[in-house]
């Protein structure tokens, strides 16, 4: 191999800028001018605004209206389970109560069992609001808007401690909030990241939680999320002026605005719902197996007539709300689905699903977050308990004020 | 020369038509008296989030529209026209969506999954919203935009 000369090596990177760089005179194009548009905040507010639209209702469209509603409700309700509970022997049996359920349900959101709401929850209702959340959180990130939405939410998200690319966990975090734990890594610092993972934990519902939402409490989803993201800015607020820490600026890259391929946007989806499903689906159906003989053992009982006078007196939920709280801990879907077959009024509905959404994270979450370390652990439990008392009592306070509660 | 005024035009009163019917949509949710009806279009003013969030979409694609409209001739001015042509097909498009995903399954009563062909072309009839109503005024003007930078 011979060594190039100072004059051999300038004129060969002279052959490859020539053949490699384009010279001219720029001209600016409709794409560069629609780009500036999307970011500048009085035309870009509203354009976000449109794209957020856009995305609760095609998830709202594909995932209530067809899939869960239109196929699988019928699949599970008409077919699955009467067949199940014809062929599974002894009604009366543990393993009928623990796989099955209750006998007598008549339809797979009430019946409890592992494969009957367990695999209706995974299957019927989480895997088609992932699929689509993750089609069109791809479709947003392939096409280049995601940068622009950062910029737009950096002002914002400034005000507590936080800049604009925390606008990507949180989008993540409404599919699910492990990989939304993890990508809290984009932050720069620890009290940023901490904040986040926090918030997340609390404060931003998964997708399996909306779809279940949606199945049972459709009129009020718009309100529940209103006052959760309420409460994200409200104590992210607090937190950034209380915590030590630092929250530097930072620089956004904002790419030009590029057409999806389908070759990479079937790839991602491919990848991040099967990576969903991997750690969902066993989650969900251990989780409906440990919460049934919670009740078998009757520690959940045991846990309700500790807890009730507290779930009542501080958050007006009936006492019936706390064997399902503390099933959230397993699964805050499941939570949600038991909730709605408890009589309680508009109000305590409304609060028993605000406190589910920022009770303790599920098991998944935490397990993400025993992974940043026992002291965010730790840090993270504390920061949660004080949120859920405080914001569980101020809502129950403004239910008084308003005369519902 | 002519065409260019004529699409100029076109984005302004379109756009006034948008931002007065998105304003509607906003005023049937807040009177709750809907649904409102004329001829093919219906405001039924049922849901916040339908409604109110979807007619000030609307509203802010008419007045995008407009400014468009009214700055002439000029990449900006092209820019502001096709943005707010974007937003109200977002709006339309998202009905239609939601139309093919009701429309497609059979419904709770029937004992079948699918629909039939004749219940699925039923999904579509009218009444529409008013974005739907305005898509075919939208995406004219958003093609003869982009025909423009094109040439």
């Amino acid at each position: 191999m011979t060594s190039l000369s100072m004059d051999e090596r300038w004129s060969l990177a002279d052959a490859i800028a020539g053949r490699a760089v384009r010279t001219g005179v720029y001209t600016r194009s409709l794409a560069d001018a629609l780009g500036d548009l999307t970011i500048s905040p009085l035309t870009g507010i509203p354009v976000a605004f449109a794209v957020l639209y856009a995305f609760w209702s095609i998830f709202s469209s594909f995932a209530g209206d067809l899939a869960t509603d239109g196929f699988m409700v019928k699949l599970f309700d008409a077919h699955w389970l009467p067949w199940l509970q014809s062929v599974w022997p002894d009604p009366q049996s543990i393993l009928y109560f623990l796989f099955v359920g209750d006998p007598a349900a008549d339809n797979c959101f009430e019946a409890f069992g592992v494969l009957t709401s367990g695999l209706f929850v995974s299957i019927g209702v989480v895997l088609p609001a992932v699929f689509i959340f993750y089609l069109t959180m791809t479709v947003l990130e392939d096409s280049g808007y995601l940068p622009r939405l950062a910029v737009l939410a950096d002002t914002l998200l400034h005000r507590i401690g936080l800049h604009g690319y925390a606008v990507v966990p949180m989008i993540l975090g409404l599919g699910c909030n492990v990989p939304a734990i993890t990508a809290t890594r984009i932050l720069e610092t620890d009290k940023q990241r901490f904040m986040m993972m926090t918030l997340i934990a609390i404060f931003i519902p998964c997708g399996a939680q909306l779809g279940i939402m949606l199945a049972v409490i459709p009129e009020s989803v718009g309100l529940v999320i209103f006052t959760l993201l309420f409460g994200f800015a409200l104590f992210g607020f607090f937190f950034s002026r209380l915590l030590p820490g630092e929250n530097p600026e930072i620089l956004i890259d904002v790419p030009p605005y590029r057409r999806p391929t389908i070759e990479n946007v079937s790839r991602k989806l491919r990848i991040r719902t099967m990576g969903f499903l991997r750690e969902a689906v066993p989650f969900v159906l251990l989780g409906v197996l440990l919460v049934n003989i919670l009740y078998l053992t009757g520690t959940i009982d045991r846990l309700s007539s500790a807890l009730a006078p507290i779930f009542v007196v501080w958050f007006g939920v009936p006492p019936e709300t706390v064997g399902p709280l503390v099933a959230a801990f397993l699964r805050k879907d499941l939570a949600v689905a038991q909730l709605s077959t408890i009589p309680m009024t508009a109000y305590q509905m409304f609060a028993s699903v605000i406190l589910v959404s920022i009770y303790f994270p599920c098991v998944a979450t935490f397990v993400m977050l025993l992974q940043e370390g026992w002291k965010f652990l730790g840090g993270a439990i504390l920061a949660l308990m004080t949120v859920v008392f405080l914001y569980g009592g101020l809502i129950h306070l403004a239910g008084m004020l308003l005369g519902v509660a | 020369m002519n065409g260019k005024i004529a699409l100029r035009t076109l984005s302004v009163v379109a756009g006034t038509a948008a931002l007065l019917l998105g304003l509607a949509d906003i005023l049937v949710w807040i009177g709750g008296s809907g649904p409102f009806e004329i001829g093919f279009m219906q405001i039924a003013g049922d849901d916040f989030f339908r409604w109110a969030w979807g007619g000030a979409v609307v509203a802010c694609g008419g007045l995008l529209l407009i400014a468009g409209g009214l700055r002439g001739a000029g990449l900006e001015g092209r820019a502001r026209a096709l943005l707010g042509a974007v937003l109200v097909s977002l709006i339309a498009g998202c009905d239609i969506f939601g139309m093919i995903c009701t429309s497609i399954p059979a419904g709770e009563e029937s004992e079948a999954f699918f629909n039939s062909v004749a219940g699925f072309i039923g999904g579509f009839a009218p009444p529409y919203t008013p974005a739907v109503l305005l898509l075919p005024f939208m995406l004219a003007i958003a093609f003869f935009l982009l025909r423009e930078e094109a040439t």
